[in-house]
């Protein structure tokens, strides 16, 4: 069985719902699988019928009809995941969750955002760093299968909100927003995950991009999350590793960006400015920051490279294969976050050095990056994309 | 990536849910059930176990039955969308050691299909769902009585409960209705419905004896009933459980109602308030 993990190298965004709904378009996918982040993910698809929809807790599949699983590693988010069900018709019959996920609420949410205003760093405000957060605290987090528990799911909800010290948000409103959710959406155990992947390939949706990623990002300017491949090897022995970036690199919020250049115009048609994150910053191909991200996943098979199309609009735009002085990221220990830390410093300093427009913009990302690319992107719907004619992967290569 | 772009306001949730889910609290009965759920259908059941478990050490038993019958014109809806909120409320006030809360209803055996219902006892939102499998009769006998007793028998001869068993603590039964129960236990009511083989019949009175061994028996007398506020309704239960008969005015505070009765303590005395008045 080919499963295929689709992870972002770069700082989120870079087309991972696209490229997922395309993978679920080419062939029979049994289920997408979210493994990482929660609702404050944001993966656009355009249906070639024009549909569009900012996929968040429902997987990039769910237009196909392709279902979802929240493994236990995703932060879920019953509040946002109601009003998402709803735009999308409600399609409950495709989700399923894993019992063992933490629940974002609203404390953590209201905490997250109280932080943000005092120390801005990027994050998105709903609440997600702060569920893990507390997780790592208390033992009495509350988790999805909580929801089927009303009495424990009160008492772990009312811990939380004395620790954190909120009480104008409704306790009794939560406990039954939560339980409505309980009702409405299937709960499942472990076993879940490996009866799907046996049951058929599967799709694993990253969230938040490898740049981000909370003990490989720049530190403190990072997720509380792991965006590299790891939670999927401790889902799944076998799969294809596949790294999503866009022709030129972007980011949200706060944080080091070498190769950022206020001058490119390159119009984002559903990322703009996040109340909590910031503006939606643009730059040059950073293949310094983008190649570190390969090392720190672990390696990729294959590429994704989307917006192959903006190139051609924006002549300004180049790739970036060096900075002043150095031409690679080294990579500290894993979790080192002293490592981390002086990263950060030093790529607030660092100065973009060797700018070039390549010809060939997917061969050139490729080359820089070690991987071939197996996806290539042109626009934002399914029709705009172009599968590789020698991929090695049976879900990415041309059927004949 | 990106940000929250999905509402998170926690009542649009839960009414999302709901409509979603697309279900009458009553969904069982509204589907056309005439038919008492297999769940629910105490023939055969031998017990009905309320026990302790390493979650729930000190299990309390408290049973809501409620009658379905046409008098009671639109209470078993309102008291289905209210008494779900019933365990939060419990496990908040803090009076009562791990309760475990069982459902059921009552009809009457002499001409309903469903004449008594029975749940689980429960510590968590399945408790819901035996709400949701209720079949609500709407049908009921005539001369303002209902099988109240049979329910009794039921509760006093066929549950088990370790609070009893292990701390010889009594759980706690409310009965919510507007009429009376017959003054005997029919065996032949209770073996069509319950399955035992009853030799001869037993006065009610012996009967709640027996019962009250085992729990607290409240009646609840709600104002909205067709019979609400009838002297003759009160009197007669008045004169089997003396102050446990309490006049409910507002039907939402009905889980408020219960939780002041309920407690792990001494055995109180029904407790006055705006919305309960003794008699």
């Amino acid at each position: 069985m080919e499963h295929v993990a689709v992870v972002d190298l770069g700082y989120g965004d870079a087309g991972k719902g696209t490229v997922v709904d395309a993978l679920c378009g080419r062939r029979a996918v049994r289920a997408v699988l979210r493994f990482n982040g929660g609702a404050q993910a944001a993966h656009n698809v355009v249906t070639d019928d024009g549909r569009h929809h900012t996929f968040s807790q429902f997987g990039s599949g769910t237009l196909r009809g392709v279902p979802t699983h929240l493994t236990r590693f995703m932060i879920v988010d019953p509040l946002a995941l109601a009003a998402e069900a709803a735009a999308l018709g409600n399609p409950f019959h495709l989700l399923t969750v894993d019992g063992d996920a933490l629940l974002a609420t609203p404390w953590h949410r209201a905490a997250n955002q109280r932080r943000e205003r005092s120390d801005r760093h990027g994050s998105c405000g709903m609440g997600v760093g702060e569920t893990v957060a507390y997780a790592l605290s208390s033992p009495e987090a509350p988790r999805v299968a909580d929801v089927l528990a009303p009495a424990r799911l009160r008492r772990r909800l009312a811990l939380l909100r004395d620790a954190y010290e909120l009480h104008d948000i409704p306790l009794d409103a939560v406990v039954d927003a939560f339980t409505a959710f309980g009702r409405t959406v299937r709960i499942v155990d472990d076993r879940h995950t490996d009866r799907l992947l046996a049951e058929g390939p599967c799709v694993f949706e990253g969230a938040q991009g490898v740049l981000l990623d909370e003990w490989r990002g720049w530190h403190p300017h990072t997720t509380w999350s792991t965006t590299t491949f790891d939670n999927v090897t401790r889902l799944c022995s076998s799969f294809r590793r596949l790294g999503v970036v866009r022709t030129y690199t972007t980011r949200h919020g706060a944080g080091p960006f070498v190769t950022e250049d206020a001058t490119l115009r390159l119009p984002e048609a559903h990322n703009g400015h996040g109340a909590w994150q910031g503006p939606f910053r643009t730059g040059h191909f950073d293949a310094v920051a983008h190649r570190y991200a390969v090392t720190v996943a672990g390696g990729v098979d294959e590429l994704a490279v989307t917006h192959l199309d903006v190139p051609g609009r924006e002549p300004g735009l180049r790739i970036c294969t060096s900075y002043r002085g150095a031409d690679r990221i080294v990579p500290g220990a894993h979790r080192d976050l002293a490592h981390q830390a002086a990263l950060t410093s030093w790529l607030f300093r660092a100065e973009p050095a060797g700018l070039h427009r390549p010809g060939d913009w997917a061969g050139a990302i490729g080359e820089l990056l070690g991987a071939p690319v197996t996806l290539e992107s042109y626009g934002p719907r399914a029709a705009d994309k172009r599968f590789a004619v020698r991929g090695g992967h049976p879900m990415l290569s041309r059927s004949a | 990536m990106g940000s929250g772009r999905w509402s998170t306001d926690v009542y649009a949730a839960a009414e999302h849910y709901r409509a979603a889910t697309g279900q009458s609290a009553f969904a069982y009965s509204d589907g056309g059930a005439r038919e008492v759920h297999p769940d629910l259908d105490p023939h055969g059941v031998f017990m009905r176990e309320c026990r302790d478990s390493d979650e729930h050490p000190e299990s309390t038993p408290i049973v809501v039955m409620f009658d379905v019958t046409g008098s009671m014109r639109h209470v078993p809806r309102v008291l289905q969308a209210r008494l779900p909120q019933l365990l939060g409320l419990l496990t908040r006030q803090g009076r009562v050691t791990d309760p475990q809360i069982m459902f059921g209803a009552i009809g009457d055996a002499t001409c309903d299909r469903v004449p008594l219902q029975v749940g689980q006892f429960e510590s968590d939102n399945r408790m819901d769902e035996d709400l949701s499998k209720i079949v609500l009769e709407g049908g009921g006998g005539g001369g303002k009585r209902e099988s109240y007793e049979l329910a009794m028998y039921f509760l006093a001869r066929h549950v088990v409960t370790d609070s009893m068993v292990r701390r010889q603590r009594k759980g706690f039964l409310f009965l919510i209705g507007d009429e009376m129960p017959y003054d005997r236990v029919e065996p032949g009511q209770v073996g069509k419905v319950i399955g035992d083989d009853l030799r001869q019949a037993i006065p009610t009175r012996d009967l709640l004896a027996e019962l009250r061994r085992k729990f607290e028996v409240f009646f609840i007398l709600p104002t909205a009933a067709s019979n609400g506020g009838d002297q003759q309704v009160l009197r007669a239960w008045r004169d089997l459980l003396g102050q446990h008969v309490l006049e409910l005015d507002d039907l939402d505070e009905v889980c408020e109602t219960i939780a002041r009765q309920v407690t792990t303590d001494s055995p109180s005395t029904p407790q006055l308030s705006l919305t309960t008045r003794r008699l």
